[in-house]
């Protein structure tokens, strides 16, 4: 009696579970950032009259605490079949086991751009599919390069010639060139790693093995980045500004040249018609090359993902090249999705041409750390408190821990 | 014997509800902190990773500025606005409902709206001081090292005086006219009656809140996490802060255990001596 009493508990258990997994079937739950959200939608539609057996949830996020609501989400085990991530986070969630390898849905690899596709491998195997690419160029208003004698239309291309161009558009209140000294860590990290990179520093090696942040090529370019503020060239405001406050003060027609990606040109052009928007590639050491963080977004399926099956169609769908075109808001990720019209437009043209010297930051652990000692640095540094060689020799110091 | 155990009983579930609300934070944060990421037992590692980090040290000496200077004068300024609006005065009412105003807001609403006034290109409060010639430069408020942790500190004290207000007068409310009489036939002045009739019967109502806002500064996160994020080169980084920013942005769960537990002692310490001195001793604070 006992026995079929147990018997028949467990089966009616075994059914509910098996009724709860198939309300479950058939529906792909995808968090994507906001500014993806209209053509995002368009693409579901798309998807879902070609596979009607599959629905698509969107369910829209927003990027100022997202890596800690994904973090959260993934490690609950409550999480959805496909997140939109920075090419940055992957590995980590990669080293963690928290998501699943899609190597089996990205089969024309050749078509990408090589760094996207690092940024999303670890251990021999790809952990996300790379969709976005971007890198920052030097954003410019032209106008007040002609009012400065400057020539817009040949701009300064090395370090010399860049500061000397930014100290004279200091004038009547107006800072030549804004730095990045508050905000979020990343803020900073994107506008003054590449600057190292561009003399052979850096704040770690790529293998993560060797610490970087105080060798003098680094401090040499650390040197050049905080000058912009010690020289009175970039706003006092620097220690409080991140990409987006920037982005204000050159709207405010308050700051001449600023670093930024593609995005930031639509909201400058609807804010203030005004500007005459230029854009020029980072400037680079006088026998060195120029250089820029590789920045961006993949797809990956959390190891926690209902229905990684369907998820998986939908990822094959995505990673589409036509597709991929749509899609994204600066650049795809693949070669033959550049091709399309959009892609076209002049003020575009430097940003593209910045592509190629994109390089991925370095896959380690204890990133946000490491990034994290480096920023306290450069502010001890903006505020005055220590010389560029103490405030790296102290961020090496704890580092070097951290490796 | 037999009514005590069905007492238990009653209380059980309400016992159950405290114990894994309470207990079981408490005790699973012990646990992490001697445990990594991947749940290995790895003894004190995790204490001597972080006392060993440059930004512990920095945040502890933080932690005591940002909860002193905001107690004091919380305290102050919250028991002298209730001494005010104690008085019989036209619009009484009207002032009452404004003075709650700060308390009211959304930490977060106030804290954004304060980095937006207190923006060295387009705050408000530069432009203001700058505007009539009382500064000739506008002030780096949130960018200078000397002025951000004041800043914040007034920040809070703005936030959290009409609490200490709100309290102190419903005190001073419940205190019976006879008393006020008396001091008066004894010829006492008005400052007398603060000192002698208010101050001693609100006593208890300030140590209480007293308590109340050196617990909540000792835990807080949003004001200055909201604004600076614990910069300029952590000079407002707070341990609650650090160990937000160790836990959610570094995904250092049992480094921020780590501190946790060791916050946790320093806090019920804080808190033990506050007690013993002040509220188990009324003669002495006379």
């Amino acid at each position: 009696m006992k026995t079929l009493t147990m018997k028949l508990a467990m089966a009616a258990t075994a059914s509910f579970l098996a009724m709860s997994a198939g309300a479950w079937a058939g529906e792909v739950v995808w968090w994507t950032p906001n500014f993806n959200e209209a053509r995002a939608r368009e693409l579901v539609e798309k998807f879902q009259a070609a596979n009607p057996d599959v629905t698509v949830k969107l369910e829209i996020t927003t990027t100022d605490g997202l890596p800690q609501r994904i973090l959260t989400s993934l490690q609950s085990g409550a999480a959805p079949d496909v997140i939109d991530v920075q090419h940055g986070w992957v590995n980590g969630y990669a080293q963690n086991n928290l998501v699943l390898p899609v190597d089996d849905v990205l089969t024309d690899r050749e078509d990408y751009i090589p760094a996207a596709l690092e940024y999303n491998t670890w251990d021999g195997k790809l952990w996300g599919i790379p969709y976005r690419i971007e890198t920052h160029a030097v954003i410019i208003n032209k106008g007040d390069y002609t009012a400065a004698g400057l020539d817009p239309d040949n701009p300064p291309t090395t370090w010399t010639a860049f500061k000397d161009a930014a100290k004279k558009l200091t004038t009547n209140g107006k800072s030549g060139f804004a730095i990045t000294g508050g905000g979020e860590v990343g803020n900073t990290i994107f506008r003054s790693l590449p600057f190292m990179w561009m003399l052979g520093g850096g704040i770690i090696s790529d293998d993560g093995k060797q610490v970087l942040v105080n060798s003098p090529e680094s401090i040499e370019a650390v040197t050049f980045y905080t000058d912009f503020l010690k020289e009175g060239i970039s706003p006092t405001s620097t220690l409080e500004n991140d990409g987006t406050a920037n982005r204000r003060l050159f709207i405010a027609e308050t700051v001449s040249m600023y670093q930024s990606g593609q995005f930031d040109i639509q909201s400058i052009r609807k804010e203030n018609p005004n500007i005459d928007i230029g854009v020029i590639p980072v400037p680079h050491p006088d026998d060195g090359k120029t250089a820029a963080i590789l920045g961006g977004w993949s797809f990956v399926i959390p190891s926690d993902a209902k229905n990684p099956d369907d998820a998986k169609k939908l990822l094959g769908f995505l990673a589409k090249s036509e597709n991929q075109a749509v899609l994204t808001d600066t650049f795809p990720a693949r070669i033959s999705a550049m091709e399309a019209e959009r892609f076209n437009d002049p003020i575009l043209q430097v940003f593209k041409e910045m592509l190629p010297f994109g390089r991925p930051v370095p896959a380690h652990p204890n990133w946000v750390q490491i990034s994290q000692a480096y920023f306290d640095g450069i502010q001890r540094i903006l505020l005055g408190d220590e010389d560029v060689k103490t405030a790296m020799d102290g961020a090496a110091d704890e580092i070097e821990g951290l490796l | 014997m037999q009514k005590q155990s069905t007492g238990y009983l009653f209380v059980l579930p309400a016992l159950m509800v405290l114990g894994m609300l309470i207990a079981y934070p408490v005790a699973y944060t012990g646990l992490l902190s001697v445990t990594d990421n991947a749940g290995n037992y790895v003894g004190l590692d995790n204490f001597r990773r972080v006392l060993s980090a440059r930004a512990t040290p920095t945040a502890f000496w933080n932690t005591l500025w940002w909860v002193f200077g905001s107690i004091v004068f919380q305290v102050i300024l919250g028991v002298l606005t209730a001494i005010l609006l104690n008085q019989n005065f036209r619009g009484r009412a009207v002032v009452r409902s404004v003075t709650l105003v700060p308390w009211v807001v959304p930490g977060i609403v106030a804290a954004t709206t304060w980095a937006w006034m207190l923006h060295t290109e387009f705050g408000i409060i530069n432009y203001m001081l700058t505007g009539p010639g009382l500064i000739d430069e506008p002030v780096g408020w949130l960018t200078n090292g000397s002025t951000v942790l004041p800043v914040m500190i007034a920040i809070n004290i703005w936030k959290m005086f009409p609490f200490v207000a709100i309290m102190v007068l419903a005190g001073l409310q419940s205190i019976s006219n006879d008393l006020y009489e008396a001091a008066r036939i004894d010829g006492a002045s008005f400052w007398e009656e603060v000192r002698y009739v208010m101050l001693p019967q609100v006593r208890t109502v300030i140590v209480a809140v007293t308590l109340l806002l050196v617990i909540w500064a000792l835990n807080h996160i949003t004001i200055i996490y909201a604004i600076t994020r614990g910069g300029p080169a952590n000079r407002t980084l707070i341990t609650p802060i650090q160990i937000f920013r160790t836990a959610f942005e570094s995904v250092q769960f049992g480094q921020a255990a780590a501190l946790s537990v060791m916050f946790f002692a320093v806090a019920i310490v804080v808190v033990f001596i506050y007690i013993r001195t002040l509220a188990s001793n009324p003669e002495e604070t006379r």
